[in-house]
């Protein structure tokens, strides 16, 4: 650059000099630009969530509670008696983790958000949250076990925490633990659970983890072992499930694998003998729920929020019926849990924002996160007393899916029938057995 | 009594295999076109009867006497617009241009139907799960019975057009010789898009046994082409009763391979199908000379 200043002094201009210019200037236009923006008192927040692809029914509700949002903060965010213009950034993955690490790359290197938002699934949050944790951005991510999250991305237990820029909160293993342990002694049963955990993340991690600590809970585990995703036929699995009279049935499958496992084991006269059948991963939302027909109903489920759930949004200010009504009257198609924590995951990031002294500034943003003790959509997000650092644990309620009543809009209704990870949300309902 | 039970199951299951490959293998044998597209096309079917089922709440065996005739317009336009311009370019081109319409497949029916899986089972009731009992804990489903007596008859009917029909005589010569089945007066590209509609249908039958049987969302077309390819290479590339052989020895590999472990279902498949292509492409004695060769070089 210095060179080609001193060819324009000397007055020769030449066509390579006038070239390299003409390139510095440019650069030095877009520098300015960039500048300029950064100047101004924009705050900009990244929100990175799979809207299409395998996992698009998660992201679905997504476009509704940006519009939310958007409308909520039209007026911009008051931040320490200034009030900041606030720009939402949101990106699909596409389902695609290698393209949610490329997103988020390209939100903090060139956009230069303040504040990344994650959610939904470790195909999503594990890569943003890494190329967070590189760059230091401040990020914050739910809807994903937290121990998949931390000890996942390379946290040992009892050591210090890794990590400076990403927090988590939502759900893991012990709330799941808690959540069956009452769901399932909601009924009389022989205790006896038949599990169906996949060769894959989750299913090691629950094989690993849940299994063992459901045994001493006083339940006999029946494990047929590890199955490949894709299985299309699960002859082998359903006779030992009969043979040993599992009354419990409980599975982290992905969606397609369980319509085909819970119809052939209709056929077989498996899920005659059934009283609970305990969904995870598959069976959180009505579409897939509702593609299973009659099979479909009585099937119990865990949820991350539920309409019942007593708090309000602090960012937009909706309660839970509020948020579900709006969304299927916008939409014509039945509420699902992922918008309570979409919404959860925008309120705790601008309370973070609200409590630092300076939202522009990152460093004092992640402080303001890991001090951040407020109520969301979800109820208490608190990283000031978290099992480890970076993490707020959330509750994860016990579901039914249950035959809609006369005159409802939609076929099924989705009720709490326990609280044990929450006790303010009311329970609506008693557990009904499978074939009750 | 379990394993028994297990090649029973498999069997059933080798029938709905059949059943997806059999399109697959009869383009392949009268056209020599290795169709990728096969298992979204199948999948866009299943939209199809779904859409009628769901918003015009038809009988999904009516909304398939609908679908079906679509199908096999399909079929030809398929061969007009796409396989027969790719043909002109050489063997590899359709192969490629099949697979850049299955990427535009997926991604067209995930704008038009987003990413909800879907099935046609609740609009069937009972019949997605009822079934026979033929014995002490043997159960067989009515569906599975059902699936498996329509890829015999599928099969069974396709061979008899090839081989009793004029048309069958006229698309088995121009899958011979194109160009002289022109001299006595056979038009060869009328021939191709009349054998590219069938094919069609045999998906169109094929993406409603998915249906019912299971789920499937935009992006289901994939997995279901791997099976229907391994079920037309176990049994013969090209052979229609060996398709379903093939289907069968699939299934039942898979249904074994899960009873001596429970993540043996999908790879008793694939070594059942690299083992018979291993065999297929160097011949039984050739087999046996590569392992010769092997043994003895590894004495040495």
């Amino acid at each position: 650059m210095t060179e080609t200043f001193h060819t324009l002094s000397s007055g020769d201009i030449s066509r390579r000099s006038l070239i390299l210019t003409a390139g510095a200037a440019g650069v030095t236009l877009i520098g300015s630009r960039r500048l300029l923006a950064a100047d101004a008192d924009v705050i900009k927040v990244g929100f990175i969530s799979p809207r299409t692809g395998p996992l698009g029914s998660f992201g679905e509700t997504d476009g509704y509670v940006l519009d939310l949002v958007r409308k909520a903060l039209a007026s911009g965010l008051a931040v320490a008696g200034k009030t900041y213009k606030v720009e939402i950034l949101d990106r699909d993955t596409q389902s695609d983790p290698a393209r949610a690490s490329q997103l988020a790359r390209t939100l903090i290197n060139d956009d230069r958000v303040d504040l990344m938002l994650a959610v939904s699934t470790p195909e999503t949050i594990n890569p943003v949250s890494d190329a967070c944790e590189a760059a230091g951005v401040p990020c914050l991510s739910t809807v994903m076990p937290w121990e998949a999250w931390y000890f996942g991305r390379g946290a040992k237990p009892g050591q210090p925490s890794p990590f400076k820029w990403s927090y988590h909160f939502g759900f893991g293993g012990g709330e799941f633990f808690k959540t069956y342990v009452s769901q399932w002694n909601l009924i009389e049963t022989n205790k006896k659970v038949g599990v169906l955990y996949p060769n894959d993340a989750d299913g090691n991690a629950i094989r690993a983890n849940l299994a063992p600590a459901l045994a001493k809970a006083g339940f006999t585990i029946i494990d047929p072992g590890p199955y490949e995703d894709g299985t299309t036929d699960y002859s082998a699995q359903i006779s030992l499930f009969k043979k040993e009279k599992c009354e419990i049935f409980n599975t982290f499958p992905i969606p397609p694998d369980f319509a085909a496992f819970w119809r052939q084991a209709a056929q077989q006269g498996y899920t005659k003998m059934v009283k609970i059948c305990q969904t995870a991963k598959t069976g959180l939302f009505p579409g897939g729920i509702e593609s299973l027909g009659n099979l479909g109903v009585n099937i119990s489920s865990a949820a991350y929020w539920h309409k019942a759930f007593p708090y309000k949004s602090p960012l937009t200010g909706v309660s839970g019926p509020e948020l579900a009504d709006g969304y299927e009257k916008a939409s014509g198609k039945m509420w699902t849990q992922q918008l309570g924590a979409s919404m959860s995951l925008f309120d705790a990031g601008f309370e973070a924002l609200k409590a630092s002294t300076n939202p522009r500034d990152k460093a004092e943003v992640a402080k303001a996160i890991a001090t951040l003790k407020t109520t969301t959509m979800i109820g208490k997000v608190d990283f000031t007393s978290g099992p480890v650092p970076n993490v707020s644990p959330g509750p994860i309620i016990g579901t039914q899916w249950v035959k809609a009543k006369p005159g409802s809009k939609f076929k099924l209704d989705y009720v709490v029938t326990e609280h044990a990870t929450d006790p303010n949300v009311p329970v609506e309902a008693k557990l009904i057995p499978f074939n009750g | 009594m379990i394993w028994l039970n297990q090649i029973l199951q498999g069997t059933l299951l080798g029938g709905y295999y059949a059943l997806i490959a059999c399109g697959l293998s009869f383009m392949y044998s009268v056209m020599r076109i290795i169709n990728l597209a096969h298992g979204s096309l199948a999948v866009a079917a299943a939209y199809a009867l779904f859409v009628l089922s769901d918003t015009y709440e038809l009988n999904p065996f009516v909304a398939l006497v609908i679908v079906l005739p679509v199908m096999a317009l399909v079929g030809v336009a398929l061969q007009r617009l796409v396989l027969e311009r790719a043909k002109r370019g050489g063997t590899l081109v359709p192969v490629l241009a099949t697979f850049g319409l299955a990427i535009v497949l997926d991604n067209a029916l995930f704008q038009l139907f987003g990413a909800d899986t879907r099935s046609l089972a609740p609009y069937i009731d009972e019949l997605s799960y009822a079934s026979w009992q033929i014995g002490d804990g043997l159960f067989v489903g009515e569906l599975a019975v059902m699936t498996f007596a329509t890829a015999v008859v599928m099969l069974g009917g396709l061979q008899l057009i090839l081989s009793r029909t004029q048309v069958g005589r006229a698309i088995r010569a121009t899958s011979e010789d194109p160009d002289t089945v022109g001299l006595i007066g056979i038009d060869g590209r009328r021939i191709n898009a009349i054998a590219a509609a069938i094919a069609m249908v045999t998906v169109g039958i094929a993406g409603f046994f998915l249906a019912l049987r299971a789920t499937f969302d935009p992006y289901a077309g994939a997995p279901q082409l791997i099976f229907a390819f391994e079920a037309a290479v176990i049994g013969g590339a090209g052979s229609l009763w060996g398709t379903l052989v093939g289907g069968i020895v699939l299934g039942v590999a898979q249904s074994i391979g899960a009873q001596i472990s429970s993540q043996g279902f999908l790879i008793g498949g694939h070594a059942v199908f690299l083992a018979v292509l291993l065999v297929r492409l160097s011949g039984p004695l050739g087999t046996l000379t590569a392992i010769r060769l092997v043994f003895r070089r590894s004495r040495k």
